[in-house]
């Protein structure tokens, strides 16, 4: 056949094509939600994957999402070290109260959700693992309307403290829940103890070698801005890509990454840290991504559980605030602001359940129904929170446009 | 006009106030909390007063009327100290020099008090630009009449001054040249310069009448003159300072104005002399763009010669003064520095070198404000 250059019909389309696709429709979501709303450009992110979605068009199949888990992990990477970089350990040091106030923020807002979700009559470990997951915020939602709104200042600061502390807690808390679920699944007590074992301190450990590598090179590439960021990239996606092949947590990994380049850079040889516009590429296609793998059917038949869980999330942040803001040097007024900023949920709390459920089925059901519906409605409404709380705190740039 | 009446103060006291720079840990950039961390010294109890600046990304310490230059940096540190501790609970540090090295000015916001609206509804972007950060030396004078002849006088050392604070070589990431580029921006103020050469406290009130009438000041404030009487608090005010890295400079430059005064209002080694004003814009940029490398030319004697030998000579010229105040050891750490080429501009171009960061040069700037063994007066 003298025309078999041509490609077979339809053509088949690969991660590339995908990769641009899905960067396009978060583009063009974005753009639209904000000038037609004045809402957050998350928010058209993520509404453009819901459109996307195996929900509304279909374009992106349930595989696809699967396929994309590789796109998903490096964003989240990226995200979680970016985050782990602003944690500062000194900061915590001098101010001890702050510290008591993000672990009492991670504890009380486990507590209120768990509490609520036994009201509601589910497994009391299913509940706790529930509210593992609704213990963490968002800490892409976070960054990114941080860095939309230019914002700088206390409020600003500790959310992403907060944020950096409370993914930390809901990574141990689930992790330590895992021997329970092991042996709810009646497996042996070894694998029980060893798994959690294995990921939290394999995932630490590959952490900690990545860092001192990063701090190494960093040194011998001097302060350039742009070789360190083609290192810091390198070395970010690098660690990704050891943490899934060796089964370990991509979050752990690299949240410790982050934190350790930062409070272990004795020789002060990294550069502040400017991902810029190459960094965005991978949110937008974060938020596209968990868009369309929101779903909201589930949403009318557990309502009443959504919305006890997104309360009880946000009365435990909040009581945590409340009690110890003044003492740690949190305004009575900006404690509110915080607990707002501290609302959304997003790709984190998604990955965290389908973890959860390939390994145990069980979670499947009706909790992962409730937890991803939380996080449907909180995807969509989170930014629009976070965005309110550092503009009314006076923190946003008031040149910068809406996030 | 009872606010113009100059209230006497006979001891030739000194007193400073620091417009600090307030950083994040994170980026070293400047930082928008004064007001947070304003709020938080509130409840501390200080000697002093720390207030707010224009924008708010700085703050000012005031300290109080001292007569020797020991107690003087006793407060400055003390105060120093509550500072730094405060802001580190906000994760926030503090540092001297004259300007920020890289911040961005259009992200600059200005406090949001009256005056400070006022001014940038008035002068614009130059009101954001001015995010600079300098010294004032308050000195007590006796009178009107000696305020006067003293700003005369001491215009002949504001390159002394501006040469021994330069401490803003980098401006919005460039290196400038310069070794005070904070200067530059406060020339950009119309009513910066120097007062007019006025014989005595009537015919200065006469002036400051004619002005208000005209409608081109309000009050004493709306002068950005390099030294102005400040007749309120029975001073003459020295404005022409970087913020030194260190209290200690800080100190030590109050201890030299105030044994220069001490010598001129003593002596009266010669009458006051409008030639200082004709080279008077010469010399200054001499000092800012030099420092101490600069040539000045002497008004008196009328002849050029390098700052740093006119600087020697006339610390070595009121040592007596000096010592008689106690501020003898300040004025011989000022001199080696001289005599060792050492200045904090030169520092930072140092640090610079070093690292290749500005960030991290503001970090060690930082730190060396904090406490870390300064290397000049202490």
């Amino acid at each position: 056949m003298e025309l078999g250059f041509l490609p077979s019909l339809p053509p088949a389309f690969g991660q590339p094509a995908l990769f641009g696709a899905l960067l396009l429709a978060g583009l063009l979501g974005g753009e639209v939600v904000r000038r037609t709303l004045g809402l957050p450009r998350i928010t058209g992110y993520v509404l453009a994957g819901v459109l996307l979605g195996p929900q509304v068009s279909g374009f992106l199949a349930p595989g696809a999402l699967l396929e994309a888990r590789v796109l998903i992990d490096l964003s989240l990477g990226l995200i979680v070290f970016e985050l782990g970089h602003r944690l500062d350990f000194q900061w915590l040091r001098r101010n001890r109260w702050l510290f008591a106030a993000a672990i009492a923020e991670s504890v009380l807002c486990f507590a209120c959700v768990f509490a609520a979700l036994l009201a509601f009559g589910f497994q009391p470990l299913l509940a706790a693992t529930a509210a593992a997951i609704g213990t963490a915020t968002s800490p892409a939602v976070v960054l990114l309307v941080a860095h939309e709104l230019r914002a700088a200042g206390q409020v600003t600061e500790r959310m992403l403290l907060f944020t950096a502390v409370n993914c930390v807690v809901a990574y141990l808390a689930l992790t330590l829940l895992l021997p329970f679920l092991h042996l709810e699944h009646a497996t042996s007590w070894r694998a029980a103890v060893l798994h959690p074992l294995y990921i939290l301190a394999g995932s630490a450990l590959l952490g900690f070698v990545a860092s001192l590598t990063l701090l190494w090179l960093a040194g011998w590439v001097r302060k350039r801005e742009d070789r360190q960021f083609i290192l810091l990239v390198a070395l970010v996606v690098l660690a990704v890509g050891a943490a899934r092949s060796l089964n370990l947590s991509v979050v752990v990994t690299l949240i410790t990454l982050g934190m350790l380049a930062r409070n272990f850079d004795y020789e002060h040889v990294l550069l502040p840290l400017r991902f810029g516009y190459g960094g965005q590429l991978f949110f937008v296609i974060l938020f596209v991504l968990t868009g369309a793998s929101l779903e909201f059917g589930a949403l009318p038949a557990v309502a009443g559980a959504v919305l006890a869980f997104i309360v009880a999330r946000f009365v435990g942040k909040g009581l945590a605030l409340v009690a110890l803001g003044r003492l740690s040097g949190v305004r009575p007024a900006s404690a509110g602001l915080l607990t707002l900023a501290l609302m959304p949920m997003s790709g984190l709390a998604v990955v965290m359940v389908l973890d959860t459920a390939a390994m145990y089925p069980a979670f499947g059901g009706e909790l992962a129904a409730v937890v991803l519906s939380a996080v449907a409605l909180l995807e969509i409404l989170g930014p629009v929170a976070t965005q309110i709380a550092l503009r009314r705190a006076g923190e946003a740039d008031p040149a910068a446009g809406s996030a | 006009m009872a606010e113009m009446d100059f209230t006497p103060s006979p001891e030739l006291t000194i007193g400073v106030e620091l417009e600090l720079q307030l950083v994040q840990s994170h980026d070293y950039d400047l930082a928008r909390d004064a007001a947070e961390l304003l709020a938080r010294l509130e409840k501390v109890p200080l000697a002093g007063a720390v207030k707010p600046e224009i924008t708010e990304s700085m703050i000012e310490l005031n300290t109080s009327v001292h007569r020797r230059h020991a107690a003087l940096a006793a407060e400055l540190e003390a105060t120093r100290d509550a500072v730094v501790k405060e802001a580190g609970m906000l994760n926030l540090r503090v540092c001297g020099g004259g300007a920020h090295p890289f911040h961005s000015w259009s992200a600059r916001r200005i406090f949001p008090t009256e005056r400070f609206k006022h001014i940038l509804e008035r002068y614009g972007y130059l009101a954001k630009q001015f995010t600079v950060f300098g010294q004032h030396i308050h000195v007590g004078c006796p009178s009107g009449d000696d305020a006067v002849y003293l700003v005369h006088m001491m215009t002949r050392y504001v390159p002394h001054f501006i040469a021994l604070s330069a401490a803003s070589p980098f401006y919005q990431g460039e290196d400038t040249s310069f070794q005070s580029s904070r200067l530059t921006a406060v020339n950009a103020f119309p009513l910066a310069g120097h007062m007019p050469f006025v014989k005595d406290w009537a015919e200065f009130l006469e002036y400051y009448e004619r002005m208000r009438a005209f409608g081109v000041v309000e009050s004493m404030k709306d002068f950005y003159w390099d030294i102005r009487p400040k007749p309120e608090y029975g001073t003459i005010e020295i404005r022409v300072c970087d913020t030194p890295l260190t209290v200690g400079r800080a100190a030590a430059l109050a201890a030299y104005a105030q044994a220069l005064a001490r010598w001129l209002l003593d002596e009266r080694p010669q009458p006051a002399k409008r030639a200082v004003y004709l080279v008077n814009a010469f010399n200054r940029f001499e000092a800012a763009r030099f420092g101490l490398r600069g040539q000045i030319i002497d008004p008196f004697a009328e002849k050029k010669r390098p700052l740093a030998d006119d600087v020697l000579d006339a610390i070595a010229g009121v040592m007596p003064q000096a010592a008689a105040l106690g501020g003898a050891d300040a004025l011989a750490a000022l001199a080696a520095d001289v005599r060792s080429a050492y200045s904090d501009a030169d520092w930072l171009r140092e640090r610079f070198a070093a690292n290749k960061s500005l960030a991290h040069t503001v970090r060690e700037s930082a730190a060396r404000w904090a406490g870390d063994k300064p290397r000049a007066s202490g």
